[in-house]
């Protein structure tokens, strides 16, 4: 009896706190969210400000919140306190690695790990030896202990000797003496208090006394688990993604404070001109304002012709070339793949070999691959030349004609740059599609062809009446995906190309661009409103996309 | 029950060992975010060290031990073992500071954007070195600092030490307009310098029977027309036999139009000279090389492996082209470039430089580090694996530069530089973006050159799109 009101003096003492620290922490919050505009704090750039403050106010309101509450013995109170302790103790906690220098220390452990391997094998070999015990009978009882004695001591004694090699007491010194400036001991107190507070709001008992129930305590270890993705996914993620888009509206370069300039950066990339030409090689600077635009292309209409200008002409140069990849290098990669799969999936012996081969192209790192097909490519002394000599050689001498050797400029013609990066990506894509299409005909129903089968159906009528819409959401997936991975293309023109726009833009896409902008240029506001751009295509071809697929899908008819 | 208790244990002990670790080497690294100790009274005594020959020694050295992180840009593991090296020998010499020296990535693996990232970051390396087109872009938005007042303090420093092309640039001041020793303005110094020459297949040159380009330099013959006939002659030799290559990027085209009488911009560099008459006459020939005589590799195609592989006669590359090329197995040697229509032969001196990061916490040992890293010995440590030329105007580091052969006709190299051959000092562009200069420029080069434009048509059109890079 006596304990059942201990315990409930406790947890009123626990509530009581709770409320309070939740005021505390409401006033400190909302004492904060003010601080970067009344000068109490330096901040950069009106974005830091803005984003301290609403993340700060959107806590003071919660704990607010939490607090009323919490003094009315809801659970709901109990649930914002979760959230909020738990938050700022992750932050606090990373406050505090970050202050100890532990992010930037990697490079460190990577220098002296290796020292440590042979010390940290000590200690694994003592592991297993005092796990010898587990794989004999016990006959001696007197000799298991020993081992185990001797277990324990080689385990301490490599553990020891290891943390010694990779110089972990320097590191636990340094950490500490780090932590000793204020912002470090500011962030070990909120961890503490943090910490406490959580604590104390998970105890069994505080939960009983606000009625909570199971669901509550399922959802609390649900969103725990969630968590780690959750937060990764909202920092390094939806974060950036957000920040870009404020920085489309900015004139930022990385370095300094940036300035709001508005749409500026959307109405430059979108500042195009049409102009009628009264001859087809009429200058552009006759037709329209050279000071602002630039001639991206023009068409040739009888006598006269019609021009286009931009003020950012890379910008559409770019968008031609990458839409041009689009066009070809999905079917390229689909339309192989799909024949491939079906070959693939027949029961011929070493089909599982071939399987593995067509596919090591998509495992394979982007950058060796560009850099071999570079040589490939290579106009004088290139193997793909060198085969196409030989065989027009072999021809000319066979037949006594006079097929003249093209000797192709690869990656030096702009006709046929683009063409020589499609072929790269759409060999490398198609494996993975390959793989991808296999995976959709193994769950086709056998039944459906032997059905045909009985009904007099070839291979062809099988194909086309029972693979193809039997595949189609396969296709979909795989015409999706393949579409927005061709629309990003980067690496295989970086790393081709020299320079990597190629011979007069034609190599130009629309992530180059924007990485040339901002990692090159210095025009990171620029690039964040191309990336945009970029996203407004791609989100409106996958809808298109996802619109057919739902008037043609079989499961929806 | 027991083992897993254990088993635990060992992991955490584990993992904790692995957080710890991070915690030590690094941080000394990291030193320059700690507060200095007051410097502006040890400034002046900690850079009176003579600059010019030997590393800077330091008069009072610091009570505390400063770290200082350096990088630069190497080509290959030789060079990161010599600057390894250097770094170590430099750490001896320099009391009160321990260097730490970080490899870039090669140009290949984008040095500069890596280090532009770092700069934005705030954890770029305290000094590092970078192209001499970058310095304006770094210097005007505040990311490097100038040291004029540390220089100005140091005895025996002074900047015609070094090349005056290079200088020019990193004396630059964009207030005043004005450059020079008095100019109050010291961006960094150069770490060292090149320039063109053709690397020649004299074995495809004899088999052709063309003259040899060598006799023609001392003779004074050796001209545009000169270069065309053995270019002619032993493209002669077959039809996968080249008599030019040249890679496609600004400093190959640029110089036949330097040696035109031409250039890429106006003489106060503020506005495109890319459509006067010299510069297209400078690139009228170079087109005829491609277009007309068909002598050369396709534009566009690296032309080193061909090269390597015997089948070029006359390769451009500078001087950080030859530890590759010493790898032939054919008879190789270097002649400078051909003069042009106006006598000189238009070549670049090619630079970068050590600077100074902003954001370092101790600018007077970084500004010691510099001075360190451009001393004639250490230059000449570089020099000798063959890839650069020393920035320093010193006749001791010329002679010994002399000396690192293959190949026989080193003074090729010396000769580009030479005043009387008048190169082009490779620099940034202060009154514009030189990123955004090159990336008009380049293709619409790139369009004359292989037959897509004519060259009335470039020279048209071609400024009214470039002049838009510029400020004014």
């Amino acid at each position: 009896m006596n304990e059942v009101i201990s315990l409930d003096v406790r947890t009123n003492q626990i509530l009581l706190l709770q409320s309070i620290w939740r005021g505390v922490f409401a006033v400190l919050a909302a004492a904060g969210a003010l601080a970067p505009w009344l000068g109490w704090v330096t901040l950069d750039s009106n974005w830091q400000k803005l984003l301290v403050s609403a993340i700060l106010l959107i806590a003071a309101i919660a704990s607010g919140i939490g607090a009323l509450q919490l003094t009315r013995h809801r659970h709901a109170g109990r649930m914002i306190s979760l959230a909020l302790d738990y938050l700022a103790f992750v932050a606090c906690a990373v406050i505090v690695l970050n202050t100890g220098e532990v992010f930037i220390g990697i490079d460190a452990l990577g220098e002296t790990f290796g020292r440590g391997l042979p010390y940290l094998g000590i200690a694994v070999a003592g592991y297993f030896l005092g796990t010898i015990e587990d794989r004999f009978p016990k006959r001696d009882v007197s000799t298991t202990t020993s081992l185990k004695t001797v277990s324990r001591w080689i385990i301490l004694g490599g553990v020891v000797l290891f943390l010694w090699q990779i110089d972990a007491v320097n590191g636990v010194l340094y950490f500490l003496g780090k932590l000793l400036q204020p912002t470090g001991l500011v962030a070990v107190a909120g961890t503490l208090i943090f910490g406490l507070s959580l604590w104390s709001m998970m105890r069994s008992e505080v939960a009983e006394a606000l009625n909570a129930k199971t669901n509550h305590e399922q959802i609390i270890s649900g969103w725990l688990f969630l968590s780690p993705n959750l937060l990764g996914f909202l920092i390094f993620f939806a974060g950036p993604l957000i920040l870009s888009f404020y920085f489309s509206f900015t004139d930022s370069d990385a370095f300094n404070p940036p300035n709001w300039v508005g749409l500026e950066n959307y109405a430059r990339i979108l500042n195009v001109r049409f102009a009628w030409l009264s001859s087809p090689t009429q200058l552009a600077r006759e037709v329209v304002d050279i000071k602002v635009y630039d001639e991206v292309g023009r068409l040739a209409l009888g006598n006269g012709g019609l021009l286009f200008a931009a003020a950012d002409k890379f910008f559409w140069l770019a968008l031609r070339n990458t839409l041009t990849f689009v066009l070809f290098a999905m079917p390229l990669s689909v339309i192989p793949a799909l024949v491939l799969s079906n070959v693939l999936n027949s029961k011929l012996p070493g089909m599982k070999f071939f399987r593995a081969v067509y596919f090591m192209p998509s495992i394979a790192a982007v950058v060796g691959i560009a850099l071999v097909w570079q040589w490939l490519y290579n106009a004088t002394i290139g193997y793909i030349n060198y085969f196409i000599t030989v065989g027009i050689e072999f021809w000319n001498n066979l037949f006594n004609l006079a097929i003249i050797d093209p000797k192709i400029q690869w990656v030096s013609d702009e006709k046929t740059a683009l063409f020589a990066v499609i072929l790269i990506a759409a060999w490398q894509t198609m494996g993975f599609n390959t793989v991808l299409f296999l995976a959709g005909l193994q769950n086709i129903p056998g039944e459906l062809y032997e059905a045909a089968t009985v009904d007099g159906a070839g291979p062809w009528a099988k194909f086309w009446g029972i693979t193809l819409p039997m595949l189609a959401p396969t296709t979909f997936y795989v015409v999706s995906t393949t579409t927005i991975q061709a629309m990003q293309v980067f690496e295989q023109v970086f790393i081709l190309m020299n320079p990597p726009e190629g011979p007069n833009n034609s190599t130009i896409t629309l992530v180059l661009y924007l990485y040339r902008s901002g990692f090159q240029n210095f025009k990171q506001g620029y690039a964040s409103a191309i990336a945009w751009v970029l996203f407004i295509v791609i989100f409106g071809l996958t809808l298109v996309q996802f619109q057919r697929q739902r008037r043609s899908s079989i499961y929806e008819s | 029950m027991k083992k897993n208790v254990v088993f635990k244990m060992l992991s955490l002990f584990v993992i904790a060992s692995f957080v710890l670790a991070a915690c030590a080497a690094p941080a000394a690294t990291e030193a320059p975010a700690q507060p200095q100790p007051p410097a502006a009274t040890e400034a002046p005594a900690m850079t009176e060290a003579p600059a010019a020959t030997e590393a800077p020694a330091t008069e009072a050295p610091s009570a505390e031990e400063v770290t200082l992180r350096w990088r630069t840009r190497p080509d290959n593991q030789e060079e990161i073992d010599v600057y390894s090296q250097i770094s170590t020998e430099l750490d001896a010499q320099l009391d009160g500071i321990t260097l730490t020296y970080e490899p870039g990535g090669t140009e290949g693996a984008n040095y500069q954007d890596q280090l532009r990232s770092e700069v934005a970051a705030g954890t770029a390396p305290d000094v590092f070195w970078i192209p001499g087109t970058d310095v304006a872009d770094f210097a005007t938005r505040g990311l490097i600092l100038n040291f004029s007042d540390l220089a100005t303090q140091t005895d025996g420093f002074s900047v015609d030490n070094f090349y005056p092309g290079p200088m020019y640039h990193l004396t630059y001041n964009p207030e005043s307009d004005a450059s020079g020793a008095d100019s109050g303005a010291l961006w960094g110094l150069p770490r060292d310098v090149s320039t063109f020459a053709l690397y020649l297949n004299l074995d495809l040159i004899a088999e052709a029977g063309a003259p040899d380009p060598r006799e023609l330099a001392k003779e004074g013959k050796w001209d545009w027309d000169a270069f065309l006939d053995v270019a002619q002659k032993t493209r002669a030799l077959g039809s996968d036999i080249y008599g030019y290559g040249a890679s496609a990027w600004w400093g190959p085209y640029g110089t036949w139009l330097n040696a035109a009488g031409g250039g890429f911009f106006s003489a106060d560099r503020k506005a495109c000279a890319l459509n006067t008459a010299e510069s297209l006459q400078g690139l009228e020939f170079q087109r005829s090389l491609y277009q007309d005589y068909d002598v050369a590799t396709p534009y566009g195609e690296d032309p080193e492996p061909p090269f390597r592989a015997g089948k070029v006669a006359m390769f451009q590359n500078g001087r950080w082209a030859t530890p590759g090329v010493r790898t032939v197995e054919f008879n190789w040697d270097v002649v400078e470039l051909p003069n042009g229509p106006k006598g000189t032969a238009g070549n670049w001196l090619f630079w970068g430089a050590y600077v100074i990061n902003a954001k370092t916490a101790h600018p007077e040992e970084a500004w010691q580090l510099v001075q360190a890293l451009t001393t004639a010995q250490t230059q000449g440590e570089v020099a000798a694996l063959g890839a650069n030329i020393p920035s320093r105007v010193s006749q001791e580091a010329l002679d010994a530069f002399l000396t690192f052969t293959p190949p026989a006709n080193n003074q090729a190299f010396l000769n580009g530089i030479a005043d009387a051959a008048a190169p082009t000092a490779e620099g940034p562009l202060w009154a514009g973006s030189w990123p955004e200069f090159d990336k008009i420029m380049g293709p619409a080069i790139q369009g004359v050159l292989t037959g897509a434009t004519s060259v009335d048509d470039f020279g048209t059109t071609i400024c009214d799109e470039a002049n838009k890079v510029f400020n004014q």
